[in-house]
């Protein structure tokens, strides 16, 4: 473009703009961030005008008539003078804010620090204190009562000014719209509900409108020692595999505070509760400090050596005896990549068996298996910021606003703004309430549905001939098997009408670029593997991959689920994903590793257990997981534990699972280790040390070396830049990434040599050549076909936003105060024909035991189906939850469990 | 902010109104209760915040607004003619002190004594008849005189029938949308709603924004105290305004109208009502309209009593059921309005121009006034004149044949005219032969035409009061968005008052910086309009304020 067209002038000096740039934006690049001052703007909020300090003057000649603007929502116009501190521009803005003075607390002006109260800052900025006030007093909102009832929110109204930040973050960032203003003019109030106060209220806690507060009206318990921290570190959060980027706060070796950063490129400034609140975890009375062994049944304290005499001893021995087949590792999710590398590494080059395995087997081992069977990779295609650029979103089993709540957020403000969402899921949950299309099907019945939407879009004519022809294989005998389905009896059996599901499949089909979400309402059924593989076929047959704002996307679970797997945490593939079977894979990870390797596929966790009461197996270590609570059967999952010679658990808490364990070593928290998380979108991000281990906890990683070391395996100690090297060498998409270029927002792999990150896949071709588009049919589920006679209805298990899975974390935090026990959610209908009133104890029995919930009636659920979580040791809903597995990758089928109801004889729970 | 709440309120459709439920929902108690709110904010699948945020905003919605009977006109004619000490009074001996509450301006600012029962309007000597009126809310027969000088009326004349406006449509069919459009840029016509914005460009903007729906608003919340010419135009000549709607519509390629009638306004609201019916019964309401393959429907949406509803943004988002806050521009409505749809809002007595527009070509139209300033304008002339009522002239006529010809002069000595409503000039009665009745010889003096609406200051009534009326004024209707009005006209009201009841003096470096901060500062007229009329008064009643200063 012609250079005079984007050229203005700032101050006299010309320079050069973006088309649609605003004043403010193009003054910040220009004169400095801190340039202009500003009270209503914010970096992750749209312009509102409100506050005016921003305003600049302008005039369209060199010397014609100056207006004054406001800088942040006025576009610049090409060819205009801006003058950004004329006298009149700087009465202005003192005299803007010696408005605002007279209704700001005058003890919190002159306390606070600029650098947290930006009305301070402003007004030192713009040269006036709160006692060159010239106003006499009058009308003011200094006697708001504060509200401190919330275990986190905190609001103090007196010092509002009243700039909207908060209501438009909990609009435009969170879009939970618990904020507004009440009244009009100078009595508006902000207010949280229906005036309830934050406890009261629909808040989630996610902290966004106190991060958004300039003044200090909105905060929470950690601002006030946040503001006076030593120092801040910048880190990864340990939740779930949305990866959000957070700025931990210390004050003299102890976390004080949490926030967001804005230029984090996942998470843009916001978190949720668990990300910004939920840490207090790490220093909690029950944290395990010291190692533990148990001896006459009882744990007792123990040095490091005694503990790790033992364990090496009685590996040592059970090898001897049994061979190395009888040990097995289950490694951790939450832990980092250097971590799981090392403990596959472990148990493959020390032990000597292939008995790995992590938590993506109960949680997304069918993506990985479907995707590389479809793909080549089992991993997102595509990346959340395609988000941005799609024209329809399709999430399937999935309830990100709650699991993954930065990414459902997201999908939210899309949803909200037109962008065309279909939600398949059994439960109305708050994305099908904002749904187009709710497909509301039956659970364990994915492949019917997924069916239908293949062949409405078939019979529609509306598949991608062109990329089916150049990008795939098999599709004419898929095709030929999806036309020739019985779909009166698919619309049957999952419960959803043919019209709605063609709508949908219309939808999906017709978008210039359509891409899905999906969670383990897809993976955790006997199905799972095929419906991921179906997922694929709906994205290959409309040519919905290698491009912006489509493609397959996996909520990743744990917040280094992706990792895990990447690393070689499973029985049939090393790090890097290289088959353990394949004499050319064995070459290279035998040359690494420098000692000969097994060559047998190992057990699956499932397979584990059953080994277990087999007595084939005798020891396991468990790094952080909570098998006997988290996995379902639980009296199973006992039984193989206390058949075994050997439990070590490695852990923060005493689980239930460490429970049971001879040996509990104290790991350590994500605050306390550096290492790198990959997300969900394949984005390798530093994970930096902020304190170090409470007690004598040790990290994870030098645990794992500790004992390789003492077993005779000469590994150096753990240093996060020291075995990403050793893992560069050998995973190949790992090749270019070094620990010191990661920078902070990560890297995408594949990250080629040159240190080139990756945010979409598959862009030309497929990692496995051509796309491989099979057709499934459905079968209904053993659970069902079994047990439905005798238990007639279907609990679902899924996931509360305030709690992390087994709640070892979360509920050692003050989330515990916002969500304190699981409950049962079940319809009105199946209530009342059951007896069975609002908050009524219910007793739940399956094929494999019983348990007591309290009941929420409500209209989430359809008749016939319940859904409940399993964050609490309390309840122990995997008493009841079946061991049917996924057929292709054995995950467990946690999604149907057929039950029977009654009201519960005994009036309280089982606490 | 307003992105996600415009888009899910219009989800819905014009037709499932979440405003129109809440006003709906007022209609039994004075305000819509919790659980209702609770109920239409799960049903547009907002936070529950946000019904009960925008509920709180009204002065018919708010709780406040429980119990009241009959409202008093409390607007600026009213106030300064000094009849509503007497209304009240009077009122008082047929209701409780609670059940009395206030509007603002209820358009009868040609005889005063103003106030509003059982949903009728009455004034002048209606209140002497109170006592029929609360049993039987009878015909009340207030009749106001509208003349015109010109040869052809553009507003004013004889109300045309149904079938005249059907071939006048024809008309604009053949001319086709760049012919209609055409017509509207040669007359050069500017939006009467006060700002003066060119309705061809507005229009044109519009038309070439693509967008499956378009809307067309007719911005009939007419709140300038003063003003009654909108109430006039709706209620004698609806069908041109609904033309005006129609054919904006057909250009712009727009398919539903809305006529946003303030809550003040019942009489207009059942008169458009009726006149839409009417349209409909004509082929002039629906789909294929005289088989042009155009569809337009028309929507009534009624106010609940928020001036600041008259900022066309505002207007949107009161539409939408949000809070009317203010909103940036850009986007402009033409690109991004009602319901994030591109949308023309004009204003009523600009869209009943139109019809003459197509009647008689847009250089007809053009042919009056000056260059400039085109067209005919309405005045609304109040009770102080010896003629009181509505006027037509054509622009630029001297501004002294308006009051002291066709106006008549003063009943009672008048030191100023209020011109434009509270946020207009304020004129020294010596100044009115120094001007002309158009949008540049107003500014060019330091005044502002506005929709001309007129409200004599007598000579008796303390400037320092009319100013102290004047900033509580917006400080009573700020939206509360922008910090200098919100805060600022507050401030200006407690000096005004302290200056004035306790003889605390004015700093005149203070206020002179708070009138600057909030003319420069403001994000709208309200606050930003303010300060002219205050400005006059300080330079022109200098010998009587300056008692008040320091």
């Amino acid at each position: 473009m012609d250079k005079s067209v984007n050229s203005v002038f700032v101050n006299g000096e010309e320079v050069q703009f973006e088309p649609g740039q605003t004043i403010l934006n193009l003054l910040r690049k220009e004169l400095g961030e801190e340039a202009i001052p500003t009270l209503c703007d914010a970096p992750n909020l749209k312009p509102f005008g409100s506050c005016r300090v921003c305003s600049v003057d302008v005039a369209l000649a060199a010397d014609g008539p100056m207006k004054v603007q406001a800088s942040c929502h006025t576009p610049v116009t090409p060819g205009s003078y801006i003058y950004t501190h004329t006298d009149r521009i700087n009465r202005l803005r003192k005299n803007i804010v010696e408005l605002v003075l007279t209704d700001y607390p005058r003890e919190k002006f002159t306390h606070d620090n600029p650098q947290q109260n930006e009305l301070k800052k402003v007004a030192l900025q713009t040269g006036i204190d709160i006692s060159d006030v010239r106003y006499l007093p009058g009308a003011n909102h200094l006697d708001r009562p504060k509200d401190e009832a919330h275990p986190y929110m905190r609001a103090n109204l007196a010092a509002c000014i009243n700039c909207y930040r908060c209501i438009r973050a909990c609009d435009e960032v969170q879009g939970e719209m618990v904020l507004t203003m009440v009244g009009r003019g100078f009595e508006n109030t902000v207010t949280m509900g229906m005036n309830e106060g934050f406890k009261e209220s629909d808040c989630v806690s996610c902290g966004a409108c106190s991060q958004a507060c300039p003044t200090g009206a909105i905060t929470d318990i950690f601002a006030a020692e946040f503001a006076n921290a030593d120092q801040v570190t910048r880190t990864v959060c340990t939740y779930c595999g949305v990866g959000c980027n957070l700025n931990v706060a210390t004050s003299k070796g102890e976390v004080v505070g949490i926030n967001a950063p804005y230029d984090a490129e996942v998470n843009q400034g916001h978190t949720c509760l668990k990300g910004r609140y939920a840490f207090q975890f790490y220093n909690h009375p029950e944290r395990l400090r010291n190692p533990l062994l148990k001896k006459n049944g009882k744990f007792e304290k123990v040095s490091w050596d005694e503990a790790y005499d033992f364990i090496v001893d009685k590996f040592q021995s059970i090898r001897a005896e049994h061979g190395p087949d009888a040990i097995g590792g289950i490694s951790s999710s939450r832990c980092t990549n250097e971590e799981n590398y090392l403990m596959q590494k472990f148990i493959r080059a020390v032990v000597g068996t292939n008995n790995i395995d992590g938590c993506a087997r109960v949680c997304h081992s069918p993506t990985a298996l479907g995707m590389q069977r479809a793909f080549g990779t089992g991993a997102a295609t595509n990346s959340i910021i395609d988000l941005k650029y799609t024209n329809c979103i399709m999430v399937i089993g999935a309830n990100p606003t709650a699991a993954h709540p930065v990414t459902g957020a997201k999908i939210k403000q899309a949803a909200m703004k037109g962008t065309p969402l279909i939600v398949i899921d059994p439960r109305r949950t708050p994305l099908a309430k904002l749904a187009d299309y709710h497909l509301q099907l039956r659970p364990g019945t994915n492949v019917a549905m997924l069916n239908m939407l293949l062949y409405y879009i078939i019979t529609a004519g509306l598949e991608d001939k062109e990329f089916i022809a150049q990008r795939t294989e098999g599709y004419d005998d898929f095709a030929q098997q999806i036309k020739s389905l019985d779909i009166d009896q698919m619309a049957e059996v999952t419960g959803v009408s043919k019209e709605l599901a063609r709508q949908a499949a219309i939808a999906y089909a017709s978008a210039p670029n359509a891409m899905s979400f999906h969670g383990l309402g897809v993976t955790e059924h006997s199905q799972g593997t095929f419906t991921v593989m179906q997922i694929a076929d709906l994205a290959m047959i409309t040519g919905n991959i290698g491009r912006r704002g489509v493609g397959v996307n996996p909520l990743r679970g744990q917040n280094n689920v992706q990792g895990s797997a990447d690393m070689g945490v499973q029985p049939h593939q090393g790090a890097g994903y290289l088959d353990i079977t394949d004499p050319n894979a064995q070459a290279l990870y035998e040359k690494h590793y420098g000692v000969p390797l097994p060559k047998q596929i190992g057990y699956k966790i499932p397979e584990m257990f059953d080994a277990a009461i087999a007595g084939k197996m005798k020891a396991i270590w468990i790094i952080g997981e909570d098998v006997v609570q988290t996995d379902p059967n639980t009296a199973k999952v006992k039984k193989a534990l206390e058949m075994m010679d050997l439990v070590v658990v490695q852990e923060l808490f005493m689980t239930e699972t460490a429970l049971m364990a001879d040996v509990v070593l104290p790991g350590a928290s994500f605050l306390e280790k550096s290492g790198t998380f990959t997300n969900g979108e394949r984005r390798v991000q530093r994970v930096n040390k902020v304190i170090e281990p409470v007690g004598n906890a040790r990290v994870d990683g030098q645990i794992i070396v500790d004992v390789m070391k003492r077993m005779g395996y000469d590994q150096p100690d753990y240093t996060a830049a020291g075995v990403l090297q050793e893992v560069s060498r050998i995973v190949p998409f790992f090749k270019g990434i070094k620990w010191e270029e990661l920078g902070e927002n990560g890297k995408q792999w594949p990250v080629a040599e040159d240190g080139k990150s990756t945010d979409m896949i598959h862009v030309q071709a497929f990692k496995r050549g051509k796309g491989n588009i099979q057709f499934f049919d459905w079968r209904e589920t053993e659970e069902i076909t079994r047990h439905a006679n005798e238990f007639p209805y279907i609990i679902t298990t899924n996931r509360d936003l305030e709690h992390y899975n087994c709640g070892a974390m979360t509920r050692r935090t003050g989330n515990v105060e916002l969500n304190r026990e699981d409950v049962l959610l079940i319809n009105p209908r199946d209530a009342r024909d059951n007896g069975i009133e609002d908050g009524d104890m219910v007793c739940v029995t399956s094929a494999r035991g019983k348990v007591d919930i309290k009941a929420k009636i409500t209209d989430q659920v359809n008749p016939g189906v319940m859904s409940t979580t399993f964050h609490f040791p309390e309840i122990m809903v995997n008493m009841i939850t079946s061991d049917v597995h996924d057929s292709e990758a054995k995950c467990p089928e946690y999604k149907v469990v057929a039950v029977k109801i009654r009201k519960s004889k005994g009036e309280f729970a089982r606490v | 902010m307003a992105e996600n709440l415009s888009a899910l309120s219009g989800r819905q459709g014009l037709d499932n109104n979440l405003f129109e439920k809440m006003v709906a929902g007022a209609r039994e108690n004075g305000s819509p209760d919790n659980q209702l709110l609770r109920d239409l904010a799960e049903e547009f699948l907002m936070g529950k915040a946000i019904t009960y945020g925008a509920a709180s905003f009204y002065d018919f919605l708010k709780p406040d607004h429980q119990g009241k009977k009959v409202h008093v006109c409390n607007g600026s004619a009213c106030m300064l003619a000094g009849t509503q000490d007497s209304i009240h009074e009077k009122l008082g001996t047929h209701f409780k002190e609670e059940e009395i509450g206030h509007m603002c301006c209820l358009g009868r600012c040609y005889e005063n004594g103003a106030f509003q029962l059982n949903g009728q309007n009455y004034s002048g000597d209606d209140i002497e008849k109170v006592a029929e009126y609360i049993s039987d809310r009878g015909e009340n027969d207030s009749s106001y005189v509208i003349k015109s000088k010109l040869s052809t009326p553009v507003l004013t004349g004889e109300a045309l029938t149904i079938e005249a406006y059907a071939s006048l449509f024809r008309k604009v069919i053949t001319a086709g949308a760049d012919g209609a459009l055409a017509e509207i840029k040669a007359s050069n016509i500017r939006g009467r709603g006060g700002a003066g914005f060119p309705m061809g460009v507005k229009i044109e903007s519009c038309k070439n924004t693509p967008a499956g729906q378009k809307y067309i608003v007719c911005n009939a919340d007419e709140g300038d105290p003063g003003a009654f010419s909108d109430r006039y135009l709706l209620e004698e000549q609806p069908l041109s305004v609904l033309f005006g709607m129609l054919t904006a519509g057909y250009i712009a390629g727009a398919s539903r109208g809305v006529l946003y009638i303030r809550g003040e306004y019942p009489e207009s609201v059942r008169v458009v009502k009726k006149a839409i019916e009417a349209l409909a019964a004509a082929g002039l309401q629906g789909e294929d309209i005289l088989g042009s393959g155009f569809d337009f429907r028309f929507k009534i949406i009624e106010g609940a009593g928020a001036y600041v509803c008259g900022e066309e943004t505002a207007l949107l988002s009161s539409i939408e059921g949000q809070r009317p806050e203010v909103r940036i521009r850009p986007p402009y409505p033409t690109q991004e309005g009602l319901f994030n749809k591109p949308t023309i809002v004009n204003n009523v007595e600009t869209l009943a121009a139109i019809p003459f527009i197509i009647r008689a070509g847009g250089k007809a139209y053009a042919a009056y006034g000056t260059g400039k300033s085109t067209g005919t304008k309405l005045v609304s002339l109040d009770s102080f004149f010896n003629h009181p009522g509505m006027v037509e002239v054509e622009m630029g006529i001297p501004f002294k044949e308006l009051i002291y010809g066709i106006g008549g002069g003063f009943k009672s000595p008048v030191k100023a005219l209020h011109v434009g409503g509270p946020l207009g000039g304020i004129v020294p009665v010596h100044k009115i032969a120094d001007l002309t009745l158009d949008f540049e010889s107003f500014q060019q003096q330091g005044f502002l035409l506005g929709h001309a609406g007129i409200v004599s200051v007598p000579e008796d009534y303390p400037m320092i009061n009319y100013l102290e009326h004047l900033f509580d004024f917006t400080a009573v209707e700020s939206c509360g968005k922008c910090f200098p009005c919100s805060i600022g006209s507050v401030r200006g009201r407690e000096m005004m008052a302290a200056a004035a009841e306790d003889a605390v003096k004015i700093d005149r470096q203070l206020l002179d910086d708070l009138l600057e901060t909030m003319e420069v500062g403001s994000l709208c007229a309200l606050g930003g309009g303010l300060p002219l009329g205050v400005n006059n008064a300080l330079q022109y009643f200098e010998d009587e304020l300056k008692q008040y200063f320091k």
